[in-house]
């Protein structure tokens, strides 16, 4: 694979994040990236060129699936949805974040 | 599982779904664009990474530089074609050769399920003999389970009416035809219920090809009564078209096995169970392995130990080898199979280190191409990959173009050989798979480095050239050595003399044994058919002799002396053996008549066993030594190393005996007369009258044969070698001119011009050679004992070959190079 986009985001969070904010309903990819960083208090910026990859990475993994829709802009635009299997990948990675962090956090407090 | 559907999905409709991603990003543009953000990255770049979770950028690549090298190698179709005809060529002998092992090893013989046949062998640890008395098989045919049918067969030769050549005949199980499936072309074939029986009415089958060349085609034999051996037979059938026999042993006519004894007065091949008579095979039973039989055959032997406890041998066993295939191979067939095998595989060697050359050449002209694409950002790795794509569309086409040729090839063979008329050349798919393999290896052989090379930007490195060069110059010589030895083997073979005279005698074998002749009886026979054929005008010598000179059978021994391996030729004759075959006898005395416990042995046995010593008065096994003769490979002519023991002819030898007639002049003419003396003494015998010399000659056919093959396999490889040699120097030439031109300019010698030019393969040359000649001799060691009595290190081959090679390495060097001397000063200097 040739070399990826530099981000401010640790390796393999973006496909959790989109997951998450997709858990509430469909949305079309401007809008994911808009909603992760509201969401963030504007921390978290997602660029295109890594959310279309993992956008890519995860449709094809089947966790989510698209569908046209139009937008708010009268557009006709791909709604991404989240997928049965979705939603069960998206509570395995968030137990498996919670347990990392946790035991992040015991090592910080603790250390 | 599902994963891999939705790829599948994605690489069909992949022109959609990048469609749908690019609105996407599109539309995520637009709005960023409102949102007042504008820093949007390349977006093809973009594409093409979201593209990569697909999972299918590798196919894309891979279309791409498949399109991409077609293209480069059409628009430069002189290195195409000669590179597609260097691998023709190179592939070719490997796929023709590899055909050959596949039709007589692999390709299962079209009969009645092959893979179920064994063929059984009677072994023990120190004996191993391909044939065992009918009485044994017959018995492992009605108890062994683990075999539903046993199927035996015998040779013979017997006489057709008054016909004078013999016909060859088998004598096989009445289960034989049904068992491999056959049916009749006219008629019927053999048949358990009604020919089994010893005294059920004889019958003949006859071999399809005998029946059109004999009888003329005519469907009407059937029925008829003919005369074997002049007894009368009726004709039920006629074999199928090209019927595909065991061992690829067919026959003018088949009989029943049972009456074997009907046609041969005296025969006591039924019964006798101190030696082979018939070759065996099974039929495994459902579900039975070999080795389960093997185990069950063996407990069988143990119980014919309880029966014949003389006649068994100690640790006998039975052993059995996959029988459905035109041929058994032999440990001694796979040593040829693996010389020609490493020969052939030499010769792509040669091809591909030729080719890995041009390549590099290539490599050197297209400087400014890759200098593009690196520039464009293409990276190391992916020129490697492109390199290396267009050397496999190149070995492909290659491959297939060698593949065409092996077959031509096979098609020719097949047609001017007596081969068996089921033998197809069409390639089945053991061929194919053995060309796709061909074609990776040579791929990698020939691609591999320079692709590296070139990627590296390092094409411009002699050390790879002069490699290449090297490798290409070691193969073609031990090439050139096989071969020139083998030339030298036929050469020695055919003119010089080979320690007997063969011109004049003529061997008649009556075959006593066979006709259950007793020792008194067949002296009987002996004594007044020799007398006889002495006073036939012009004959001078009549001589007995057990196994006679190029004669089907032979006694070896291997053995060592003095820690080395040798075999031994033992043979028992009487006193006028060694005037008949003019063999010298050197030191001591001849056989006396009705002498015992002597030997004669051959002069390099004596060296052998006793060097430095005088034999004579020496025990040997037993036996005293009473003279010492000259060297004559009678029974083993190709083997230059055997040696030989003569033993006194005693009475029990009688019923093997074969006698010599030496004539004065051409021996021609007493054929004829031998076999009227012959069959007046016993009709029913029909002796095999043959001429040594014509044995002699069919000995040398195959030797000459041989020969030329592997002249003519050595020969492409040189002229392989020659093609790349000049392909390379007048590329290193072309490489140089402008230096060439300024040292000529400023008034260098043609000499020097020459030297500098050519000074880059005095390396790769000698060592090439020396290395060659090196891996010859450490190898050719296996080809000792088919080389006529010429040593596998001779100098005049080795010297033949290397000059030879050198010759051709100069001529190819200079040709080109001497363009260099012609140079247009003025043009060369000006241009760019």
């Amino acid at each position: 694979m040739a070399d990826t986009p530099k981000s401010g985001m640790p390796a393999g969070a973006l496909s959790m994040l989109i997951l998450r904010v997709l858990q509430s309903g469909s949305l079309h990819g401007y809008a994911i990236a808009q909603r992760i960083h509201l969401l963030s208090s504007e921390v978290l910026g997602v660029e295109e060129g890594l959310l279309y990859p993992t956008l890519q990475k995860i449709l094809v993994k089947g966790w989510v699936t698209a569908e046209w829709g139009i937008s708010e802009t009268n557009r006709k635009v791909r709604f991404y949805r989240l997928t049965t299997e979705g939603r069960k990948q998206l509570k395995a990675e968030l137990s498996e974040y919670d347990r990392v962090t946790q035991a992040i956090q015991e090592i910080l407090r603790t250390a | 599982m599902s994963e891999i559907f939705r790829r599948i999905r994605y690489l069909i409709n992949r022109r959609r779904f990048d469609a749908e991603l690019e609105s996407d990003m599109e539309f995520h543009r637009e709005m960023a664009a409102r949102a007042g953000r504008s820093n949007f990255g390349n977006t093809l770049r973009m594409r093409e990474q979201a593209r990569e979770a697909w999972g299918w950028t590798w196919l894309d690549r891979l279309v791409q530089d498949l399109s991409y090298a077609t293209r480069t190698l059409a628009r430069s179709p002189g290195f195409t074609v000669t590179a597609v005809l260097v691998l023709a060529i190179g592939i070719g002998v490997n796929v023709a050769a590899f055909s050959l092992f596949n039709m007589v090893a692999l390709e299962p013989l079209p009969v009645r399920d092959p893979g179920s046949l064994v063929r059984l062998q009677r072994r023990s640890p120190e004996i191993i003999s391909s044939e065992m008395p009918y009485a044994t098989a017959k018995f492992y045919g009605d108890h062994a389970k683990t075999l539903s049918a046993v199927l035996t067969m015998m040779g013979a030769r017997l006489s057709l009416e008054d016909d004078l050549n013999p016909v060859s005949t088998n004598f096989v199980s009445a289960n034989f035809f049904k068992e491999l499936g056959a049916t009749a072309a006219y008629g019927r074939l053999l048949d358990t219920e009604r020919d089994e029986a010893a005294n059920a009415p004889p019958v003949v089958v006859l071999g399809h090809e005998f029946w059109q060349r004999r009888f003329g085609a005519d469907p009407d034999i059937v029925g008829k009564v003919i005369h074997l051996n002049r007894r009368p037979v009726t004709v039920v059938g006629v074999e199928p078209y090209g019927f595909p026999s065991l061992d690829g042993e067919g026959a003018e006519v088949w009989l029943p096995v049972t009456q074997q004894p009907y046609f041969v007065e005296g025969s006591k091949a039924l019964t006798d169970v101190s030696d082979g008579t018939v070759r065996v095979w099974g039929r495994l039973a459902a579900g039975a392995t070999a080795s389960q039989a093997e185990q069950e055959l063996l407990g069988l032997t143990n119980e014919l130990r309880k029966q014949y406890p003389k006649d068994i041998w100690k640790d006998e066993y039975i052993h059995s080898d996959p029988g459905g295939h035109l041929h058994v191979m032999e440990p001694a067939m796979y040593k040829v199979a693996e010389m020609v095998g490493v020969l052939t595989l030499l010769i792509l060697a040669v091809t591909c280190a030729n080719l890995g050359g041009l390549q590099l050449a290539r490599g050197v002209s297209r400087e400014r191409e890759m200098g593009i694409r690196l520039g464009l950002g293409a990276s190391a790795a992916r020129i490697f990959r492109q390199l290396l794509t267009e050397s496999l569309v190149l070995a492909l086409i290659g491959s297939v173009a060698g593949m065409l040729l092996a077959w031509g090839t096979m098609k020719v063979v097949l047609a001017n050989t007596p081969s068996p008329v089921w033998l197809s050349a069409t390639p089945d798919w053991r061929v194919l798979a053995f060309v796709v393999a061909m074609a990776l290896m040579a791929t990698l052989l020939f691609g591999f480095a320079p692709a590296l090379q070139i990627a590296r930007q390092r094409q411009r490195k002699t050390l790879a050239r002069q490699l290449l060069v090297g490798a290409q110059i070691a193969a073609s010589c031990v090439l050139l050595i096989v071969a020139s030895l083998l030339v030298r083997a036929a050469q020695h073979a055919l003119y010089t003399n080979p320690g007997f005279g063969y011109e004049r005698v003529v061997s008649i074998d009556p075959g006593l044994g066979r006709h259950g002749y007793t020792p008194a009886a067949a002296e009987e026979y002996l004594v007044q058919a020799r007398s006889r054929i002495e006073a036939l005008p012009g004959v001078t010598v009549v001589s007995l002799v057990k196994f006679a000179p190029l004669g089907h059978h032979t006694a070896r021994e291997d053995t060592e002396i003095n820690g080395r391996k040798v075999s031994i030729y033992p043979n028992s004759v009487d006193d006028r053996y060694f005037q008949a075959m003019e063999i010298p006898v050197l030191v001591g005395r001849n056989f006396s008549p009705n002498e015992k416990n002597a030997v004669i042995v051959s002069e390099a046995l004596a060296r052998r066993q006793w060097p430095g010593e005088s034999p004579l008065g020496k025990k040997y096994e037993e036996n005293t030594v009473v003279g010492v003769v000259g060297n004559a490979h009678v029974n083993a002519m190709n083997d230059g190393d055997s040696l030989e023991a003569y033993y006194p002819v005693q009475p029990t030898d009688m019923p093997d005996m074969v006698v010599l007639v030496k004539s004065a002049g051409a021996p021609d003419g007493l054929t004829p007369m031998a076999k009227s003396i012959v069959d007046n003494l016993n009709p029913n015998l029909f002796p095999e009258i043959s001429l040594l010399k014509s044995g002699f000659r069919k000995d040398m056919e195959q030797v000459e044969l041989v020969a030329s093959a592997v002249t003519l396999i050595g020969l492409v490889a040189v002229a392989l070698a020659g093609v790349g040699i000049l392909g390379l120097v007048s590329f290193s030439v072309k490489q140089r001119l402008k230096e060439i031109a300024i040292r000529m300019a400023l008034g260098a010698t043609k000499v020097q011009v020459l030297r500098a030019v050519l000074r880059q393969f005095v390396w790769p040359v000698t060592l090439g050679i020396a290395t060659g000649a090196g891996i010859a001799a450490a190898t050719t060691g296996v080809l000792r004992n088919s080389l006529y009595g010429v040593s596998n290190l001779d100098p005049a081959s080795y010297m033949a070959a290397i000059l030879g090679l050198m010759a051709m390495i100069f001529l190819a060097a200079l040709l080109p190079a001497r363009r260099a001397l012609q140079l247009n000063l003025a043009r060369t200097l000006h241009h760019d």
